[in-house]
């Protein structure tokens, strides 16, 4: 019983993990390409979002 | 969870998007074409428009400049859709750190929850970096961009770190130095605001920057209200044992 929770709870938290490093590696790759990102075709492309959500532009 | 997650985010992100580009639109994006017009006026004006001319050459972010040399959206409906595209980028991006840092504090997702760290993501991306760099129009002189990029990241960071440290670890000496954290980036200062004059009427800049601020709260409150929402739906008929 008690190890059955354990193993449960053990498999939750690395579970929780994984989810959380995806995420956060995905959300700060979306950012970075629409706030940040240098390209010049990318900047046009999401010139009014950046100037509307004051990521610095120009 | 990852599958809830993911799912969550975009759901969230998607309908964010939805309603900030409507504002964008409607609220900002008029204030930036005509901003455009003055900037675009300014480098074909002869005396006065070659200061402007060497300035935004020196910067290389002219958008004349840009005209030349790189793709741009066609004006008018391109344009709108590519910005409406940005901004689900953004949305679906804010959205997953959103549920990437409840996670990791160990919080359920629920209604209460999501919007209160959405409220201190506003706090940290929106508000903090626009203490020291405020939302500008095309054509207001400004500090180099990657001096204003570098200060911007790190005031965010700084900001949520120390948010982090006040309201979830909430002992004297985290309160502290969260709070140090939170000022200190401005006590450093951030890259020089330009004050110099320009063709710009400044209540188009006011009206921005006031309206940007606006935007932003609300993208981050359909976020993480959107957020709990989804992740609830998505949770649904999920034994209770596996869910969180």
């Amino acid at each position: 019983m008690s190890t059955s929770t354990l193993t449960l709870a053990g498999t939750r938290t690395t579970e929780r993990l994984g989810a959380v490093l995806v995420a956060a590696f995905l959300g700060l790759g979306l950012v970075f390409m629409a706030g940040f990102a240098p390209s010049m075709t990318l900047h046009n492309a999401a010139h009014d979002f950046r100037h509307a959500q004051n990521f610095p532009c120009h | 969870m990852i599958i809830r997650l993911l799912s969550a985010a975009l759901v969230a992100g998607f309908l964010a998007a939805v309603v900030a580009t409507g504002l964008q639109l409607t609220l900002t994006s008029p204030l930036i074409l005509a901003a455009e017009r003055y900037e675009t006026q300014a480098s074909h004006e002869a005396p006065t428009s070659l200061v402007v001319r060497v300035h935004a050459h020196g910067d290389g972010h002219s958008a004349t400049v840009q005209a030349d040399t790189a793709w741009e959206p066609a004006p008018g409906f391109q344009r709108m859709a590519f910005t409406g595209l940005a901004t689900l980028v953004g949305g679906v991006g804010y959205a997953l750190l959103l549920g990437a840092v409840l996670l990791a504090c160990g919080r359920e997702p629920t209604v209460e929850t999501s919007l209160g760290f959405a409220v201190a993501g506003f706090l940290a991306v929106s508000l903090a970096p626009a203490l020291g760099l405020p939302p500008e129009l095309p054509g207001m002189p400004a500090a180099p961009l990657e001096t204003r990029q570098m200060w911007w990241v790190m005031t965010a960071l700084a900001t949520a770190v120390g948010l982090y440290l006040i309201a979830i670890r909430r002992v004297p000496i985290t309160i502290l130095g969260g709070l140090v954290l939170i000022v200190a980036p401005h006590l450093a200062g951030a890259p020089d605001t330009d004050h110099t004059a320009s063709a710009l009427p400044a209540g188009y800049a006011a009206q921005f920057a006031a309206r940007s601020l606006g935007i932003a709260f609300v993208f981050w409150a359909v976020i993480g209200l959107a957020f709990a929402y989804a992740w609830s739906t998505f949770g649904r008929g999920r034994p209770e044992v596996a869910r969180g």
